[in-house]
Formats: structure tokens, C-alpha cells, sequence
């Protein structure tokens, strides 16, 4: 199968790739969450979610591999770097109580991803302690137990947690696809940046494409219909 | 080495953005390494795979003069110093199939021949440090078959092992190589520094956004600062 794409078509097998949703935890995009709290527009990662919960149902639909990601520590934060707990004097820290429970305290209800696309049975979620997927999680083996070369990457926010796993997934060999659509960032300015990143010298992290492209790719029969 | 240089100094408060760095106030240098990204022919320098996608030099060259006033500071000062070479086996066997295809249609193949050697392979002319801010015996090389430079390389195991827990990052491409390289620091607890002055890229659009993107949300990977101010934020010892 093959989805128009930037800079080039991206081409891929269902059966060797895998939704990757980072990320969508109720702190980072709801309304009276620790994102929020910290000033930032929720707006702009809230309009990720029809566009992704479309994705996700296709993709359950046609039986693609899915996989969430969730940010977020310990109870007793042993696993949180000093630097990121005390960098910039925050006005709220994580562990701290915030709106929706402890901030990015695994467990907790702002920790958990939104209703719209909560997981279901059979689908992995990795729990991490940094920006990438990779480090310090189970992700890369289990993508090589589930024989996934592929990647089609969504979630939020573009240029932080998005970008880090990109980056490590291409070091390692992956193809990865971001939809442009189902991925946000909290500044305008840097979700068009993040992806121009992306396709930059020939694609040097990977492929940007619409989620309608791939979607008509993944189920061709929808747009004839 | 002079005997009135001191072997080692603290670093800090150094004027940065968005918070004076480090973290932690100040740190001894014996605790921080420089990390020279990818100070290559290949990068910077003509003919090399830079060079050949058709991109300005002198936008990669930019940040040469002052990574070479800051690399002589961090031997003055006593800190780890290492330099990362991205490039392959000559046999390609560690180079991905879609990195390989990439370079291919942007019309400068990794492993193919041109004016300064194997494009990005190890222990071509290209492939080495361009003088201005080439290794001394004793310092550390890393190389590294992607962009970050700890993943498939031995980098995390030589900071723990001199006890590193600060980084300064110069180097190119902003965006690419010294970005995520950054993030994979951030990710593993080092407390790391870019500096806006010692780094460039193939589009200067790209180069500030990177730099930006350091400083949001309190300082998401780290702080940016330049290398005049990492100077002026040294206290020399004794």
C-alpha cells in the first residue's frame, strides 16, 4: 500500500506497522489539566481528536497493530531525573496534587488517556519516563516480538514527545509516517516547524502525510463510496 | 598547557534561556562534558555529502570560530571532552535500508563515491573532523551509525564512567544531530546546555526553531546560552 506523502510516497504493509498514539493523557489535552494550568491553549491539541479517533477506528477496523503511549512517573518519582523535576522552577511540579490528580503521577486520572481514545483489550500501552518512547520502556522489543518495521505516528505534542520518538524510531531503522493532522503542539509556530523537520533533506526523519491519505490508502473503498 | 591554568573551575550561574544554567546553580567541570556533534568534512566542508544535497556552507560553518574558542575553554577548564562522527561500515551493514534510499534521492548516496570519499563512511577523508576543531590525543570520539549519539554507541557508558552529569552540546545540524542528541540526554537525566552560537543548520528557519523549542515549557530539553557566556559563567579555581 502506498499513501501520498512528503517528501516522497510512503509505502507500507498493514501487517508489519503500527498505529503509535503518544501520549493523549488527559493532563497534557483537556480542559483543566496540568497543560492548562500551565497556560498553554488546549485548543489547538484538542483538535487532534476527531481526525485521530477516525484513524484509530479504521485501524481497528482493518486490524492494524495499535499501540498508546502514556508520559509519566512512579508514585515515589525514583524514576524522575532531578533536572526535570526542578528545571525552571516550575509553579507546578510533577507529583505535585493538580487539577486531575497528581501531575504525571502514573495511576492517576489525568496520567490516563482520554475517553475518546481510550485503549481496548489487545492493545499496548507503554509507559515512559521521558520524551521518547524508546528509552527506559519495553517499546523497541516489542515492536521486534510483533515483527513491526513501520510506524504511523500521532499524538501530542508535536514537537516534543512526537519528535523525540520519531528521531529514536529512524535511528533504529523504522519507517515512520506522522499524520499531520493528528499530531498537535500547544504553538502554531512549532507544530509547523516539527514537521517541516521532518520531511527536511529528503525526509530525513521519515514521511508527512494528511490522515485522509492515509486513511483512503488503508481503506480504499471508503473513497470510492 | 601553561601551569597558570587552572585543571579544573565551576561553571555557573551562566545567563541562559529560559532559566540560568545549571539547574542545579553551578557545577564543577570535572562534571561536564562538551560534546562536539559532528564537526565534519562530510557536514561542513566542500565536497562532502552536505555539499552534494546543494545545501549552503557557509550556514554549517557558521558556528566553527566559536566552538573552537569554546573547545579550547573546556581543555583549559578541565572538562570531558568528546567528539561524535556520524557515518557507517564501510560494507554498509549498519546502515538502515530507508536512511540508504533518502540519500539516494536527494542525489548523494550514503556509500557512494565522491570529491571527498565514501559519502558518511568510516575513515574516509570526508567522514573526518575539519581541522579548526579536530581531537587531541586523550579526548573521546564517539561514532555513531544515527542522528542521537547514544543510540548504538558507547556514549552513556563514557559519561557515567567519568561521572558526568552536565553537557554542553556545539555542533551541526541543529536540528538533526545536536537535537536529538540533546533529547536522548534529557531523557537519560544529564542537565544539558546548546549553545545558540556554536551550532548551525541547512536552514536557518530550522536552526532558531530548534533553539526556541529548548526554551518552552521552562525549558523542555535543557537551556540555550552562548559560548561568551559560558566563559564569563566560569569561576576559576585557586
Amino acid at each position: 500500500m502506498q499513501v501520498d506523502a512528503e517528501p516522497y510516497p510512503f509505502a507500507f504493509d498493514p501487517a508489519t506497522t503500527a498505529l503509535v498514539i503518544i501520549d493523549m493523557q488527559r493532563d497534557f489535552v483537556e480542559p483543566d489539566g496540568f497543560g492548562e494550568t500551565l497556560g498553554n491553549d488546549v485548543s489547538y491539541l484538542q483538535a487532534v481528536v476527531p481526525p485521530l479517533k477516525k484513524v484509530l477506528e479504521t485501524a481497528r477496523e482493518v486490524g492494524l497493530t495499535v499501540i498508546h503511549t502514556r508520559e509519566g512517573h512512579v508514585p515515589d518519582l525514583s524514576d524522575c531525573p532531578p533536572a526535570k523535576l526542578n528545571r525552571g522552577e516550575p509553579s507546578l511540579r510533577i507529583g505535585d496534587p493538580g487539577p486531575k490528580g497528581r501531575i504525571l503521577i502514573r495511576g492517576e486520572y489525568g496520567h490516563d488517556i482520554i475517553d475518546d481514545l481510550a485503549p481496548v483489550t489487545g492493545e499496548l500501552v507503554i509507559d515512559k519516563p521521558g520524551k521518547g518512547s524508546f528509552y527506559g520502556t519495553t517499546f523497541g522489543d516489542e515492536l521486534t516480538a510483533r515483527g513491526i518495521t513501520s510506524l504511523v505516528v500521532t499524538g501530542v505534542t508535536t514537537e516534543v514527545c512526537v519528535h523525540t520518538t520519531v528521531r529514536e524510531a529512524n535511528d533504529r531503522g523504522y519507517e515512520c509516517l506522522v499524520l499531520s493532522d493528528c499530531v498537535g503542539s500547544y504553538f502554531p509556530e512549532f507544530q509547523k516547524a516539527g514537521l517541516a523537520m521532518i520531511a527536511a533533506q529528503g525526509g530525513i526523519f521519515g514521511w508527512v502525510a494528511p490522515s485522509a491519505a492515509f486513511l483512503s490508502a488503508l481503506v480504499p473503498q471508503e473513497v470510492a463510496s | 598547557m601553561t601551569s597558570t591554568i587552572p585543571k579544573t573551575a565551576v561553571l555557573g550561574p551562566v545567563a541562559a534561556n529560559p532559566y540560568a544554567w545549571p539547574f542545579d546553580g553551578s557545577v564543577s567541570t570535572a562534571r561536564v562534558a562538551l560534546i562536539n556533534i559532528d564537526w565534519q568534512v562530510d557536514f561542513c566542508g566542500p565536497g562532502g555529502y552536505v555539499d552534494r544535497m546543494g545545501y549552503d556552507l557557509s550556514l554549517t560553518r557558521a558556528g566553527l570560530p566559536a566552538t573552537s574558542t569554546m573547545l579550547a575553554h573546556a581543555r583549559a577548564t578541565g572538562m570531558l571532552v568528546i567528539h561524535t562522527r556520524e557515518g557507517h561500515a564501510p560494507d554498509l551493514s549498519d546502515l538502515p535500508a530507508n536512511k540508504r534510499w533518502r540519500s539516494a534521492q536527494i542525489g548523494a548516496e550514503i556509500g557512494s563515491a565522491g570529491p571527498t570519499g565514501r559519502i558518511l563512511v568510516r575513515g574516509e577523508p570526508g567522514w573526518e573532523i575539519v581541522p579548526e576543531v579536530a581531537p587531541i590525543p586523550g579526548e573521546v570520539l564517539v561514532d555513531k551509525p544515527g542522528k542521537g549519539a547514544f543510540y548504538a554507541t558507547n556514549l552513556d557508558l563514557v559519561l557515567r564512567t567519568h561521572a558526568v552529569t552536565h553537557i554542553i552540546l556545539t555542533g551541526i545540524t541543529t536540528d538533526v544531530c545536536v537535537h536529538t542528541t540533546m533529547r536522548e540526554a534529557n531523557d537519560r537525566g544529564y542537565e544539558c546546555l546548546i549553545l545558540s552560537d556554536c551550532t548551525g543548520a541547512t536552514d536557518p528557519a530550522n536552526h532558531d526553531a530548534a533553539l526556541h523549542m529548548v526554551t518552552m515549557q521552562g525549558g523542555v530539553f535543557g537551556a540555550v546560552a552562548t559560548s561568551t557566556a559560558v566563559i564569563e559563567g566560569t569561576t576559576h579555581a585557586g
